[in-house]
This record gives structure tokens, sequence and C-alpha cells, in this order.
């Protein structure tokens, strides 16, 4: 089954079009994904900010990692599944908006994922080393970089979306 | 006397160099919905951060007190963002805002958050961990959540009440 004829079967499943005619289905998804966001970001921030040796300097790494991994999975889960509801209410319309937003969304979200799978495989690993070290290794800056710049450019085209869709 | 204060306010922004140059670019408006957005990210996650270690189920390694010396900066930058950019996304339509409900939902919200957030929430989270009783830390975390809660709702509320009365006279009828 090709991308387009899968976009088309999905736009026509019960689900989808209970999501696209019902008043509260998407209103109601649609804010729990932005009100996630706000969960989300502020912990990968954090996060990041500790990668940077700017917060929480004199927490061991392992621990400050151990303490938000679990709302930082849980908070991505749920703006996922969110997301993904999101979608199914418009399929065609959210792979076709013009510029691209979503497209340059759906990479920037790759790539994020590819960065977290990285630190965890390089640095990460090696986090015994400099777990209290307050100058964080360059590695571990440049993740957090990229994390950061990579959120701040998902956001936006995530809002960009909403304004490039076609009106229900 | 206070409302029609308001309403002259609301005109003033309205009619602002600012108001009238974002409402009239294309760009500009999302521009600044999106400084809006990310300092509602950081923001909303330093609250929880620190409303959660204040009832003791996140970050206990560190004491409250420890962990709002370095939180509060981050929250407090991400408010002032959100001040800004929200002043600069109101000005644009101040005149309709005037008589939405849910912006006055906000706004009240929002107000009720910043005074808690200076007096009673910044006095128990700067506290040493034994001053207070767990049913207090609990208590003052559940309603800074609820006050954020409010003015995060009151704003997504924003984007689906759309007012009818378009003009001043109206208003004043």
């Amino acid at each position: 089954m090709s991308l387009a004829s899968f976009l088309e079967w999905l736009s026509n499943t019960q689900f989808s079009i209970f999501m696209r005619e019902s008043t509260w289905g998407e209103p109601i998804v649609e804010s729990v994904h932005v009100l996630t966001l706000t969960l989300f970001l502020g912990f990968a921030v954090m996060l990041d900010m500790r990668l940077l040796g700017v917060v929480l300097k004199r927490r061991r790494m392992s621990e400050v990692l151990a303490q938000f991994n679990p709302w930082l999975f849980g908070g991505f889960a749920v703006m996922i599944v969110s997301g993904a509801l999101l979608f199914s209410a418009d399929p065609v319309s959210f792979y076709n908006t013009h510029p691209p937003f979503f497209k340059i969304k759906m990479i920037m979200l790759v790539l994020a994922g590819l960065n977290v799978l990285i630190f965890n495989a390089t640095i990460g690993r090696k986090v015994a080393q400099w777990d209290l070290n307050p100058k964080t290794p360059g590695a571990a800056k440049a993740a957090a970089v990229v994390s950061i710049v990579l959120w701040v450019l998902i956001i936006a085209a995530g809002r960009a979306i909403a304004y490039v869709l076609p009106p229900p | 006397m206070v409302r029609s204060l308001l309403l002259s306010f609301c005109q003033w922004c309205n009619n602002s160099w600012w108001g009238h140059g974002i409402r009239h670019s294309t760009w500009l408006f999302p521009f600044v919905e999106i400084f809006h957005l990310l300092g509602l990210g950081i923001l909303g996650g330093t609250v929880l951060i620190l409303n959660l270690r204040l009832m003791r189920l996140a970050f206990k390694s560190e004491s409250t007190a420890e962990l709002a010396g370095e939180v509060r900066p981050w929250m407090l930058g991400s408010l002032a963002v959100m001040l800004v950019s929200g002043f600069l996304l109101f000005s644009t339509e101040a005149v309709k805002m005037y008589g939405n409900w849910a912006f006055q939902f906000k706004m009240l919200f929002l107000l009720l958050a910043v005074i808690y957030t200076f007096t009673i929430h910044r006095k128990v989270t700067l506290a040493d961990d034994g001053r207070f009783g767990r049913v207090v830390r609990v208590f003052v975390a559940i309603v800074s959540l609820l006050l954020w809660s409010g003015v995060g709702l009151g704003g997504r509320a924003l984007g689906y009440v759309t007012t009818s009365v378009s003009s001043v006279s109206e208003l004043l009828r």
C-alpha cells in the first residue's frame, strides 16, 4: 500500500470521521497536546541546561537524568498519542500542507530522537566519568544545543501547521 | 469607572503602533506567538518541577530552596517573555478581547497566579525544608498548579471563543 492510499484509508476510518465531525473531540485532544508540551518543554530545557552546566551543577548528572527521564518520556508519549489523534482527523491535509510544515516537523522529530539515541550511545554512556564535573564535556553541550534548537523548530513548525491547514 | 478605564486602555493598545503593525503584518503575529508558546513551555515545566518538589513527588535529592534558587530565574524569565509577547498579541485585537469571557477569565487567573507566585509560593519554596509541614506544602503546590492551569485553560479557550461584538459603540451600549 502506498503512503497516499494509506492516508486516504486512514481518513475514511470511523475514528478519523469522528475526530473531524465531533465538536469536542479535536479541541480536547488539541488542548491535551498543547498543555503536555508545556510540561515536556520545561523539563527538556532544564535537562539541557544541566547538560550545558548552567543549572543544577552540583547534582550528579546521572541523578538528574534518572529524575527527569520518566517525566520526559511520559510527556513525550502523551504528545505522540495526542499528535497522532490530531493527525488522523485529516491525514491528507496534514501531509500536504504548503509550505510543508508538517514534513519539516516530522523530520525534526526524527532528528531529535536520533540526538537522544546518539547521546545515550556515546557521552551519556560514559556519564560516570563526568557525573559531578561542573564543566560538562563538549559532546554533552552539543547534544543540549541540538536538542534546544530542534525543539524550538518543532514547536514553531507545529504552530505553523495550524495556520496553513485548510479550515474544516 | 474601572470599566471605562479598562476599555480606554484596550482602545489605546488597539490603536498603538505595535498593535497596528502586528495586525497588518502577515508573519509578525505567528512570530510573536511562537515566543509566547516557547515561554509557555518553559514556564509550565518549571512551575511543575517546583511544585512536584514541594509535594515531594520528584527531585527529592535537592532541597526545595536549592532547587527553587536554580529554577525560579527560568520561571520568572519565561514569565517575562510570556507577558511581553502576550501583551503584543493582545494589542492586535485589544477591543475584541475586552468583551471576551475567556480572556477575562485568563487575566483574572493570571493576576492571581502572579501575585501568588511572588508572595506565598515564593515564601514556601524558598524556606528551609523543615519550616512548613507536609500538608501546607502540598496545599501550596496544588493552589499554584490550579491557578496556572486556569491561565492555560483560559488561553486555550480564547482560540475557540469568538466575540460577536466588534465595535466599541456596541460594547458601550
